[in-house]
């Protein structure tokens, strides 16, 4: 398997950059070709309206997208190991639904001068985290090793239990907020400012660095606890600090774009069926993929059905299901 | 006990081990001393607490009480990859292995000893071909046979190739003629050996010194043609059998009385 990687990054990171410059430069704005390079090189003779389009909209967005796809895809593949489970994803530990109901309830309930001062990104971020805390609480008792079935059992109780608080708000709420905060659950990355890049990409970097750095004790948690722990691998640290990146990729994630499924549990597949399971090489793979797929899928949201956007979530879930699923079937056979 | 002075030839000491799990004892008081070189071997039915003695050698748990010293040096003076270097050990636990092959597996154990490439490759190359696995280096791990995935795991092991071997049951779901291999190639290197058995036949072939535990605590230990006597069998196996040489001849199993002593059926 390894002996495909030198061919694969190069094509990946390629293919990358070159859905990111697609994602630039298409959009519901129609943008002459001169235009666009003028606007690119930010020469002088660009028209300002457009160049404010592409500098202050689209480029802010495509890097927002693709640092949020590259940190869910990253937090799946750490989840996936971390807790040596193939159905684990970001979201397993309730963060979605944590997030979700806390977004949905300052929408709906809270006055506007609390949801204004906070914003819904930072509620919905708190959100995310209280249902770690919740879920690491029923998860855990002191003095025994953390048993990864009732971490995932635990993050399905309290998913659950968001869910349905989220469903008696909607259900409650007035017509025209529910409308509001169905929007924001079905994710969407329109409306995102330059502002709200840095913390994101720090995060991702931060994570990357972090994980990078402990690709061997990664790869050790795989062959089991027990291996990893006669390996010299102190797994409960390792174990904590997945789900701390965990927490904050996927917190920030949903507080930019709103709730994106599915990216981080699929890609870091797709990833292992191309390159194998050592994180040492599956990890920027997995990274690079989780970018180059969400910038494509907020690409077709934007222009599909222009003028009108499509939720990125539920696009994203539409067109990627069936073409992941026949892609993993088919390398299935080939492995 | 307590002050039994740690000899230099003894590799590995446990004193007064004891190791609990919440309130439950599963080891008490254990002590036992391999010397340098020796395979020793802990014997004992179901649920006597062997695995658990091992799994303070391996750091997956940690003592209540009682010390254990490698050469000498404690274990909590050891940082957790330090003491992988020194004492190795093939566990039973299952993991997630879809995307990595054989050759991947041996890799993964070899990182604790960062070697520099060549002979990390040397090392790996020779111990997947040892274990007869050198054709199967590279295909999916996750299509091996039990005695293949244990056969790699064994692997792991022997290109670390620490100073002290701790084996859980390592013969498990391996035929017969690797039992043989494996056990021989352990034994050929002369490393210091503590391993769980089942298979009283490869204790005598193979141990220099056998504890056999019951209910957390060694109760008998000495050379295996001496503890595995008919009376021993009988009374902690709860079998009817002997050992003629090497060859250990089984009649049956006992059934304990309601009078708590042990009647044959029949």
């Amino acid at each position: 398997m390894a002996a495909r990687v030198p061919i694969l990054f190069p094509a990946a990171l390629a293919a990358l950059l070159l859905t990111a410059l697609a994602g630039v430069l298409w959009g519901t704005a129609e943008i002459g070709w001169a235009d666009r390079a003028a606007i690119l090189m930010r020469s002088d003779d660009a028209p300002r309206g457009l160049s404010l389009i592409i500098w202050q909209w689209r480029i802010p967005r495509v890097l927002a997208v693709g640092v949020i796809g590259a940190g869910l895809a990253l937090a799946g593949a750490l989840m996936q190991t971390a807790l040596r489970n193939p159905m684990a994803d970001p979201y397993l530990m309730g963060l979605s639904s944590g997030a979700s109901a806390a977004a949905v309830g300052a929408i709906l309930w809270l006055p506007d001068w609390i949801t204004d001062s906070f914003g819904v990104p930072a509620i919905a971020f708190f959100g995310a985290a209280l249902a770690f805390v919740l879920t690491f609480g029923l998860s855990t008792r002191r003095g025994q090793p953390l048993d990864p079935l009732v971490v995932i059992l635990a993050g399905v109780a309290v998913s659950l239990m968001f869910q349905s608080l989220t469903a008696f708000f909607l259900y409650l709420g007035d017509p025209q907020a529910v409308r509001s905060a169905l929007g924001w659950l079905m994710g969407t990355a329109a409306n995102t400012e330059w502002r709200e890049l840095p913390l994101v990409t720090c995060a991702l970097l931060a994570a990357m660095i972090w994980a990078m750095r402990n690709s061997n004790a990664l790869d050790a948690t795989l062959l089991g606890e027990e291996r990893a722990q006669a390996l010299g691998v102190r797994t409960g640290r390792l174990r904590m600090g997945v789900f701390l990146a965990t927490v904050t990729l996927t917190g920030l994630a949903v507080s930019v774009a709103g709730i994106v499924g599915f990216i981080g549990l699929i890609i870091p597949h797709m990833a292992r069926l191309l390159t194998g399971a050592r994180h040492r090489v599956l990890l920027p793979l997995t990274l690079t993929l989780g970018a180059l797929v969400l910038i494509a899928v907020d690409l077709l949201c934007r222009t599909l059905l222009a003028p009108e956007e499509l939720p990125l979530g539920v696009l994203l879930a539409l067109l990627a299901a069936p073409p992941f699923i026949l892609i993993l079937r088919g390398l299935r056979r080939a492995v | 006990m307590l002050f039994e002075p740690i000899t230099s030839d003894a590799a590995l000491t446990l004193q007064d081990l004891t190791v609990a799990i919440g309130n439950t004892p599963y080891v008490q008081g254990a002590s036992l001393t391999v010397p340098k070189g020796e395979i020793h071997g802990l014997l004992g039915p179901n649920g006597a607490g062997k695995t658990t003695l091992l799994r303070t050698l391996y750091r997956a748990t940690t003592a209540q009480a009682g010390t254990i010293h490698a050469f000498g040096r404690r274990i909590e003076d050891h940082s957790p990859r330090e003491w992988a270097t020194k004492v190795g050990a093939l566990v039973q636990s299952s993991g997630l292995l879809a995307g990595l092959t054989p050759r991947d597996i041996v890799e993964i154990g070899l990182f604790v000893l960062q070697l520099d490439r060549s002979e990390h490759t040397d090392r790996r190359d020779a111990a997947l071909a040892l274990v007869g696995l050198a054709d199967k280096a590279t295909q999916p791990a996750g299509n091996l046979s039990g005695g293949e995935l244990q056969r790699c795991y064994f692997a792991q092991l022997l290109a670390c190739d620490p100073e002290i071997y701790i084996l859980d049951e390592p013969t498990n779901h391996l035929d017969l003629h690797y039992q043989l291999v494996l056990l021989d190639e352990v034994k050929r290197r002369g490393r210091t050996v503590l391993m769980t058995l089942h298979d009283l036949s490869l204790a005598i072939r193979y141990c220099d010194q056998v504890y056999l535990m019951t209910q957390g605590r060694i109760v008998e230990q000495g050379p295996p043609d001496q503890v595995l006597t008919r009376d021993a069998l009988r009374q902690y196996y709860q079998v009817d059998g002997q050992f003629q040489g090497a060859a250990l001849s089984l009649v049956g199993p006992v059934w304990s009385g309601t009078g708590g002593g042990f009647s044959t059926r029949n």
